[in-house]
């Protein structure tokens, strides 16, 4: 008998084809807004009407983001993303943002490049031994709804100061909840775009999503 | 999930690796162990760029048995730090890249025959260094328990029986190591206790990992003697 | 309307070919209750009524999301009427209408009401004649005074939603581009958080506290973070460079 027929193939091929075949969700399609606090039930009523989860209802969540860069030489930062949550216990989520390319006025969303990967609790330490150097942090806390393949996010940012998340009443960043609509997709996938747009118009006039220029905003 | 236990096994003289292993598959399969595909570990190790002065490398594993995840080990020298995370983390490491290189010629794997015998999973591994060979790593898997300690007798019998060779009655010196995966919880200080090795926490698949890092890094320095740049140090020093 | 009538053409012709369809099961099924009667077991018998209420549903289904025009908005008209036996007909039912005459066409055509529907009828007007003048004046206001309570009630609560839905999205604003503005910014580029540093990171407890704040630039108010210093979107700056320098002097790693 043969114990080696034929070659094995190693798990590097089997992404690079994966990659090549456009199946890796590394797109993302993002709107933007925002609901002042005294409109927030509204708007969750609304969505709740509108989302998916109309059994369920809304998935809360509460969630620490650390915004790490990785600097090189004559190379543009890398910035890097690691995300937890603080009230259940999942893996913790690392993540590449490229640049937000915003196209034209006919592109309906913001597109940028995002590799979304879970790992172990230890992804902080790796990253500080590797050179990453803590740009800033915040917590999130608010609701999740899915649509189909959108997931739409009403949440609170909070400054995370030296008193511990959740205990002192952290600092809020303003009077109003961040409001995004994204989708994770593979390259290529621009119709869901539009799908979107109409999505958010159905938000209207409670919130405006749009396409937000972060360079405008420095 | 159970205990794994890696064992180097060197190729008598006079015979060429493939015989060996040839061999040996014959003799697990005279025992009535049943083959269940293939298997493949991998290693690929990025050093950082001469200027960007971090002495920090960062070894890639995957293991065939675990196809959703990549496993990455970072030495700094002085401490290792484990991650386990999604198989997409390939492609983040390609974006650090300007960073880190992947030394080609020391992309080290382990692959085989993998085999089923009762509660046992033996892997027949024979191990190549930049498509030359290297040596044979035997795996084998007890499933049923997740405690070293209380499986490593069962698994050293079984290694005498079909190796015919006699092992040594410690546990490998690996499993005598504290835990990485509880130093790095929160409250590390506060649990950590000196006589709580490995062998008596639950085996975790980065301890497997761990081993064949260990277990390469030995066949790396086997063939850099010469040369002792020091790539793959051993696990603990 | 060519085409409409083509739709029409396709809408018949499918349905003629589902009824065509349910004729011949209920033939077969006929058939086999009339020459099987003795040998036919349930399961078989089950199954000819799970064919035809198939096709039953089929049909209904066609009918109920007719393409083209709808059928009910057609009028069928019986053009020629005829005490004598028409031969054609004769043919084309099978044998079943010898003849296209007044006696008929009522009940095929359904110019008259469903017998039940009309034995109903004919109960309530009885019912309506028996009634006495002043007693069925007496019903009528009463039931004028019951609708014209009821729609004042919808219009009255009409009224006021109309209001507070106005109000919602006239007066009051709900969202504000400052805030969507300050949250991006926050969220993207940590506009407003580095100012509230040290950061607990598991894991690099002995230096940490030196290592993490940014020391990009001096952690003094939100104003000093300039659009072009630590924009980590836009072309790296010149002044990265030197936060490199600044960075690589106090990292607790290098050393080896």
């Amino acid at each position: 008998m043969s114990t080696l027929s034929g070659p094995i193939s190693t798990a590097k091929d089997a992404l690079s084809q994966a990659v090549q075949s456009h199946i890796i969700p590394n797109q993302e399609y993002l709107l933007q807004g925002s609901i002042l606090d005294s409109s927030v039930e509204h708007l969750l009523h609304r969505l709740k009407g509108l989302c998916d989860n109309v059994d369920t209802g809304p998935e809360p969540f509460h969630d620490h983001e650390v915004c790490m860069s990785l600097r090189t030489p004559n190379q543009m930062a890398l910035q890097l993303r690691v995300r937890r949550s603080l009230d259940c216990d999942a893996p913790h989520q690392l993540r590449y943002i490229g640049q937000a390319e915003l196209g034209d006025r006919s592109r309906p969303t913001l597109v940028r490049s995002s590799i979304d990967v879970a790992c172990t609790s230890t992804v902080m330490d790796f990253l500080t031994e590797l050179g990453c150097r803590v740009d800033f942090e915040y917590t999130n806390r608010g609701y999740m709804f899915r649509k189909g393949r959108m997931k739409i996010t009403v949440s609170k940012i909070f400054k995370t100061g030296s008193n511990k998340p959740g205990e002192m009443g952290p600092e809020p960043i303003s009077q109003s909840y961040l409001v995004e609509l994204s989708v994770l997709a593979p390259t290529g996938q621009d119709a869901i775009g539009e799908e979107m747009r109409a999505f958010a118009e159905q938000l209207r006039p409670l919130v405006q999503l749009d396409k937000i220029d972060y360079k405008r905003l420095g | 999930m159970g205990v794994t236990v890696l064992q180097p096994y060197s190729v008598p003289e006079g015979q060429t690796g493939p015989q060996t292993i040839e061999f040996l598959a014959k003799r697990l399969l005279a025992l009535g162990a049943v083959q269940a595909s293939t298997f493949i570990v991998d290693c690929e190790t990025f050093i950082p760029n001469p200027q960007h002065g971090t002495p920090k490398t960062v070894h890639v594993l995957h293991n065939s048995e675990y196809p959703a995840s990549t496993f990455a080990v970072l030495d700094t020298g002085t401490k290792q730090v484990p991650l386990v995370a999604d198989a997409l983390f390939d492609l983040l490491m390609l974006k650090m890249a300007p960073a880190h290189t992947s030394k080609k010629q020391t992309k080290i794997e382990s692959k085989g025959a993998r085999f089923e015998y009762g509660d046992f999973l033996i892997k027949l591994g024979s191990v190549t260094m930049a498509e030359n060979f290297k040596g044979i790593l035997l795996e084998v898997e007890y499933r049923p328990c997740v405690i070293p300690s209380n499986c490593w007798e069962l698994i050293r019998e079984l290694l005498q029986g079909f190796l015919g060779v006699s092992i040594p009655a410690t546990i490998p010196p690996y499993f005598n190591t504290p835990s990485i995966m509880s130093m790095n919880h929160p409250k590390s200080s506060e649990i950590f206790n000196p006589n709580h090795t490995k062998q008596n926490d639950v085996y975790q698949p980065m301890d497997t990992i761990n081993q064949y890092l260990e277990h390469f890094g030995n066949f790396r320095k086997q063939t850099m003697l010469s040369g002792g740049t020091g790539i793959g140090a051993p696990l603990r020093s | 309307m060519s085409r409409e009538e083509k739709q029409l053409e396709m809408l018949l012709e499918s349905v003629l070919s589902r009824l065509n369809d349910l004729k011949l099961s209920i033939g077969a099924m006929i058939h086999k209750l009339e020459t099987e009667y003795e040998t036919i077991n349930w399961p078989t018998f089950l199954d000819n009524f799970a064919l035809i209420s198939s096709h039953l549903t089929g049909l209904s289904k066609i009918l109920a999301k007719e393409l083209g025009p709808p059928l009910r908005n057609l009028t069928v008209l019986p053009l020629h009427l005829s005490p004598e036996r028409d031969e054609s007909l004769w043919q084309l039912t099978e044998g079943r209408v010898p003849v296209f005459s007044h006696d008929i066409v009522p009940d095929y055509l359904r110019t008259k009401p469903e017998p039940a529907a009309e034995q109903r009828m004919l109960q309530h007007e009885q019912k309506a004649s028996n009634l006495s003048a002043e007693a069925a004046m007496k019903q009528v206001t009463q039931y004028n005074k019951v609708v014209s309570h009821i729609a004042e009630m919808v219009s009255k609560t009409r009224e006021e939603w109309e209001i507070e839905s106005s109000a919602r999205s006239g007066v009051q604003q709900t969202s504000s581009m400052t805030d969507t503005q300050a949250l991006v910014a926050a969220v993207g580029m940590g506009k407003g958080l580095k100012v509230t540093m040290p950061v607990s990171v598991p894991g690099s407890a002995p230096s940490g506290g030196l290592m993490v704040p940014p020391t990009i630039r001096p952690p003094t108010q939100m104003s000093s973070v300039s659009p072009s210093g630590v924009n980590p979107l836009g072309k790296a700056p010149s002044s990265i460079k030197t936060n490199i320098k600044s960075a690589s002097q106090i990292h607790p790693f290098n050393q080896r």
